[in-house]
């Protein structure tokens, strides 16, 4: 049984439609890559999924069970691009703020802490640090969460490769009874982290599935790559 | 990572409360409107003591002008008009950033998602918020403790009625602020709409001073006439729930506007709900209207058995008034004995005939002009006085009464001279420099 299932979602900005009847599944401890240029819809999809946004119809399901907005707050947690929470705060006091939401304790935040080489910029607030820092404390934020679903939107920006690597070992740790969707437009990345991908162009679902299926359904041999497979399906 | 406990609600509003007061206190504009209340509340105090002083001089030598002499007016209200200033001009500044700042850094999103509801995250922010207006209160405790040590005479229910204007005057700004926040863009939008209604609500009270009609009636509802209320030492429950009521509409348009996951149109009606039910609240509470003087010389009251007497009236008593609106007399007859008699009255109806004065000192070519028609019962009278002592004795005898006044203490005011301007180092300097101090510990994460 899937645990998550998204059944046609459509989203629309006055005259723009974001997102165009879009369904797909993710199974239990799976990680799914949202794979798609800049503008596909990937973060609004996320968005709606999160309730953050109200999606035109369509219908989110966990474990075969509707979920409603305030049950969406057990089940999933949504890291958006692109923000600096608390930004004048040091990144101790904002990091201790969420290990104590979330029931963390100090010695797994630490530990956390230390995986992501942030000890030295705790003093600091949020906004003095560099984007690639940045990255790592709204990473560390993401994966203090206990939800079981996971939602990440561009984890990888601003890493470098060694960087993205040990992210991914990270994730790869905490996905133990965990299912985490991740929006990455660096298709590099995506394939050497992602279970399954679903590739979304101009609003649309254009395939969805491994890479070997995805490669079957564009027709390219098994030695090509997601990025060949990306642009033949686009 | 094991799987960990979360904290129960009490303990998560605790920590969403402990974060939200951190941000506020790393806000530059919260430290920057501390400084300028002290300074201001310093000014004014000095000023007030000054000029309560040279008419304390000549009540003194004269004891029947001490009656005058009451600290609400002469010290405190001018004191406190420095929190109105800041009030209606800095802290929508401070009261934007509690979601502005949120939504424009992304927090908001992450707030959202934890097992709060807008309702909760919005309250906590307003407590916050509650908490940094309770720290703005020191140079008004400061002027409170310096007029007490100078021997200046405090009547609480006077003080505690004045606080609670003006905290509630403070609650409509930061919830219209925290309104603006969430509907708005960007923070300059956000404290321009602010800006408007505060202001707005400002000129409209100053345009409507002395009109009646449409514009009068806006008048009275301006943020500042409800103020005007509890600085005066009356209560009326209709201008306190009508006071608390709008607070509470921006409030709870804030929450039903927070959550970006909501449709427009289910906000829209939910909004509109909660217009009508408040608009009900209101209006039913006009229906019963409830006074309370709190003054020490109950200087909005009239004497116990007139109250009394007027209360038994059981028929409608109409006055007439052929009168300008913008006439000196119309305003005290108002002031002094129509608003007093609207209270005790239970069925009372003023007519203003149409009439018009042709200048200060000119002749009137209305011969009516100045008179008060009196009806009750089929009985009329009428009098050219506005004095409460001629006016009285025409209702009671149009209504058959005979009203022997209650023995009241006389208030014989409570005039002083004294000096204030020792006190400037401590509101000029000393507070700054707290607030100063507080700021820089704010900033290094050790407050």
């Amino acid at each position: 049984m899937p645990e998550l299932r998204v059944i046609g979602i459509n989203k629309r900005f006055g005259t723009y439609q974001a997102l165009s009847n879009v369904s797909f599944t993710v199974a239990p401890g799976e990680i799914l890559g949202l794979i798609g240029p800049n503008g596909a819809g990937k973060s609004t999809l996320l968005e709606c999924i999160a309730g953050l946004l109200p999606a035109d119809s369509g219908t989110i399901k966990w474990q075969d069970r509707p979920l409603s907005l305030e049950e969406r707050k057990q089940i999933l947690w949504y890291q958006p691009d692109n923000i600096l929470p608390f930004a004048e705060q040091r990144v101790a006091a904002t990091l201790s703020f969420f290990r104590q939401i979330h029931g963390v304790s100090s010695k797994d935040l630490a530990q956390l802490v230390d995986e992501l080489e942030l000890p030295p910029m705790l003093a600091k607030p949020l906004k003095d640090l560099s984007k690639g820092y940045r990255r790592r404390v709204l990473l560390a934020l993401a994966l203090l969460s206990p939800q079981p679903l996971l939602m990440l939107d561009e984890p990888f920006d601003g890493f470098d490769l060694r960087q993205s690597l040990a992210v991914m070992d990270l994730l790869r740790d905490c996905r133990t009874g965990r299912t985490i969707i991740l929006s990455i437009h660096q298709l590099s990345e995506a394939e050497k982290i992602c279970d399954r991908f679903l590739l979304l162009d101009q609003s649309c679902v254009l395939g969805i599935g491994t890479l070997d299926e995805l490669r079957k359904q564009s027709g390219l041999s098994t030695r090509e790559g997601l990025e060949e497979v990306f642009l033949a399906i686009t | 990572m094991p799987l960990p406990e979360t904290p129960s609600k009490k303990q998560l509003a605790w920590l969403v409360l402990n974060q939200e007061i951190r941000s506020l206190l790393l806000s530059p504009a919260l430290w920057i409107m501390l400084i300028i209340v002290s300074l201001l509340v310093g000014y004014s105090f000095i000023q007030a003591v000054d000029l309560f002083s040279q008419a304390s001089r000549t009540a003194l030598s004269f004891p029947e002008m001490a009656s005058g002499m009451n600290p609400l007016e002469g010290i405190f209200v001018p004191t406190f008009g420095a929190y109105y200033l800041s009030q209606t001009l800095l802290l929508p500044f401070v009261a934007i950033r509690l979601i502005g700042l949120d939504k424009q850094s992304g927090a908001l999103k992450l707030l959202l998602q934890l097992p709060l509801s807008p309702f909760a995250l919005c309250g906590l922010k307003l407590v916050a918020m509650g908490i940094v207006w309770l720290a703005s209160l020191l140079p008004a405790a400061l002027a409170l403790i310096v007029w007490n040590n100078l021997g200046g005479h405090i009547y609480p229910p006077e003080i505690i009625t004045l606080l609670a204007g003006h905290g509630l005057y403070s609650l409509t700004v930061i919830c219209i602020a925290m309104f603006a926040a969430t509907i708005s863009d960007s923070l300059p939008t956000a404290a321009m709409f602010c800006l408007a209604a505060t202001l707005g609500s400002w000129v409209l009270d100053f345009a409507a001073s002395s009109q009646n009609g449409l514009l009068g009636t806006l008048g009275s509802l301006s943020l500042t006439n409800m103020l005007r209320q509890f600085e005066s030492g009356l209560l009326s429950m209709t201008h306190v729930i009508s006071f608390f009521s709008l607070g509470l509409l921006f409030f709870l348009l804030t929450v039903i506007w927070l959550h970006p996951g909501k449709r427009s149109l289910l906000k829209s009606g939910k909004s509109l709900a909660a217009l009508l039910v408040l608009a009900l609240v209101v209006s039913a509470t006009q229906k019963v209207p409830q006074f309370m003087d709190v003054t020490e010389n109950k200087r909005h009251s009239l004497n116990p058995a007139d109250s009394r007497a007027l209360q038994k009236l059981d028929k409608p008593l109409t006055i007439t008034i052929h009168l300008d609106p913008q006439d000196s007399r119309l305003l005290d007859l108002k002031h002094d004995l129509l608003a007093k008699l609207a209270r005790s009255v239970p069925t009372m109806h003023v007519k203003y005939a149409q009439t018009q004065s042709t200048g200060l000192f000119s002749a009137s070519e209305d011969d009516n002009y100045g008179l008060i028609e009196y009806e009750y019962n089929g009985h009329h009278d009428k009098n050219y006085s506005n004095s409460q002592n001629e006016i009285l004795p025409i209702i009671y005898n149009l209504a058959g009464l005979q009203v022997t006044p209650d023995s009241v203490a006389v208030y014989g005011g409570h005039p002083l001279v004294a000096d204030a301007t020792g006190s400037r180092l401590w509101f000029h300097i000393f507070l700054p420099l707290l607030f100063l101090c507080g700021a820089l510990l704010a900033h290094r994460g050790k407050l």
